[in-house]
């Protein structure tokens, strides 16, 4: 390789301009970063806040089931992505702020539905049953007030949704296999 | 030790419990002023006026979202800083999102529910990392890519990098199985150097590897 060789010698197609801003906010902070003792003030404060999510949570299970009731009347008008964002998006919400607010439990089942809803390709009538059995699951987790893990129960929650996916998505590859071997569109 | 006492953050977040915790946060961290929005769009007119040093900002939003407002807060002529470190809090983690983020300009990314320490470690990426700045034809804002690390010594991830490490081992096969057959001509055991050369050092063997 030569000094002259970059881009294999040939032209750069699109360009780009590189800055380097000053970094005004290093010369304000100054070096040392924060100690230990003001992170475990911080995250003690973090932990003891009695904001009461479950409004909140109810104001996205709500959403959530606008959502699958378009879903389950489907507007000829309305793509999959603007279909399954409208069940998604309050789902993200409730993962996000579960547990900012004493529901881990919350947390850990919404993160599983969206990884659910970032893979299906179009809520059919399986999905949405399984959509169905989370919101159930999250709205009981709400309005029975489980706060934390859940424990035991929380686990067992857990894994039956999961299953339920798995079981979703190899029911979904055995039929892509039966319809490709009588070369039946899926 | 950090003093943020002359640091201005703004927080633009609609969900107000939300809101006041990142607030608490920061006022513990020390952060002299806290300004607050309850979306993108009253964020990006906060922003205008009062040109803060850090924007943290929530993605889902209505009528404007946190994307949106990352955008403008780089391409927009009233924008008073393009280059305002902007942190985007979400409770996406999937690569897809983290790459939506990235492409509208966001500087980090900061997955919720989260913990005090993180949004510190993001804010010490911020000053201790600053990104530089990119302009290309169709995107403006901190460079997508993340540098070279001559010294990286975790784990290897891309395809590419995996055709090296294969290749490395190759080539040390090769190389050891040629001082076997110097060893063999010249009546030598496994136990005798040659030379002061160690065959497990790369470089004494001649084969220095070349990952480009």
């Amino acid at each position: 390789m030569t000094e002259t060789d970059d881009h294999y010698n040939m032209q750069p197609r699109r360009k780009a301009e590189f800055y380097n801003p000053p970094n005004h906010l290093k010369l304000k902070v100054g070096i040392g970063g924060l100690t230990e003792n003001i992170l475990n003030k911080a995250q003690a404060l973090l932990e003891s806040n009695t904001v009461d999510f479950t409004p909140l949570a109810e104001m996205y299970l709500d959403a959530m089931m606008k959502g699958i009731e378009q879903a389950r009347t489907p507007d000829v008008d309305l793509d999959k992505e603007t279909m399954i964002g409208a069940i998604l998006f309050p789902g993200m919400q409730l993962k996000a702020n579960g547990g900012m607010f004493h529901y881990q439990l919350v947390t850990q089942i919404a993160d599983r539905f969206i990884q659910f809803l970032e893979v299906i390709e179009t809520v059919d009538h399986d999905a949405l049953e399984i959509i169905i059995a989370f919101h159930t699951t999250l709205r009981a987790i709400i309005l029975g007030r489980i706060k934390g893990d859940g424990g035991k129960r929380g686990e067992e929650l857990m894994t039956a949704l999961v299953d339920a996916c798995h079981r979703y998505f190899e029911h979904k590859t055995s039929s892509v296999a039966d319809n490709s071997k009588y070369n039946i569109p899926s | 030790m950090y003093s943020f006492d002359r640091v201005r953050v703004l927080v633009i977040e609609d969900n107000q419990p939300m809101l006041e915790i990142c607030r608490t946060l920061l006022l513990t961290f020390g952060v002299g002023e806290v300004l607050t929005a309850k979306n993108g769009e009253e964020g990006f007119k906060i922003a205008c006026k009062e040109n803060p040093d850090i924007i943290i900002a929530d993605w889902m939003m209505e009528p404007t979202d946190g994307i949106k407002m990352t955008r403008r807060i780089r391409n927009d002529s009233l924008s008073p800083n393009h280059y305002v470190p902007i942190i985007l809090m979400t409770g996406f983690s999937e690569k897809k999102r983290v790459v939506q983020a990235r492409d509208a300009g966001v500087t980090e990314f900061l997955v919720k529910p989260f913990t005090a320490r993180d949004l510190y470690k993001r804010i010490a990426q911020i000053i201790e990392r600053p990104r530089q700045f990119v302009r290309s034809e169709d995107f403006f804002g901190p460079d997508r890519r993340r540098k070279a690390d001559p010294v990286f010594a975790g784990p290897l991830k891309r395809d590419s990098d995996m055709a090296a490490k294969s290749a490395q081992t190759t080539r040390m096969k090769e190389a050891s199985l040629e001082l076997d057959k110097l060893r063999r001509e010249s009546g030598l055991s496994k136990t005798d150097k040659i030379g002061n050369l160690d065959a497990n050092k790369p470089s004494d063997i001649g084969f220095e590897i070349d990952f480009k």
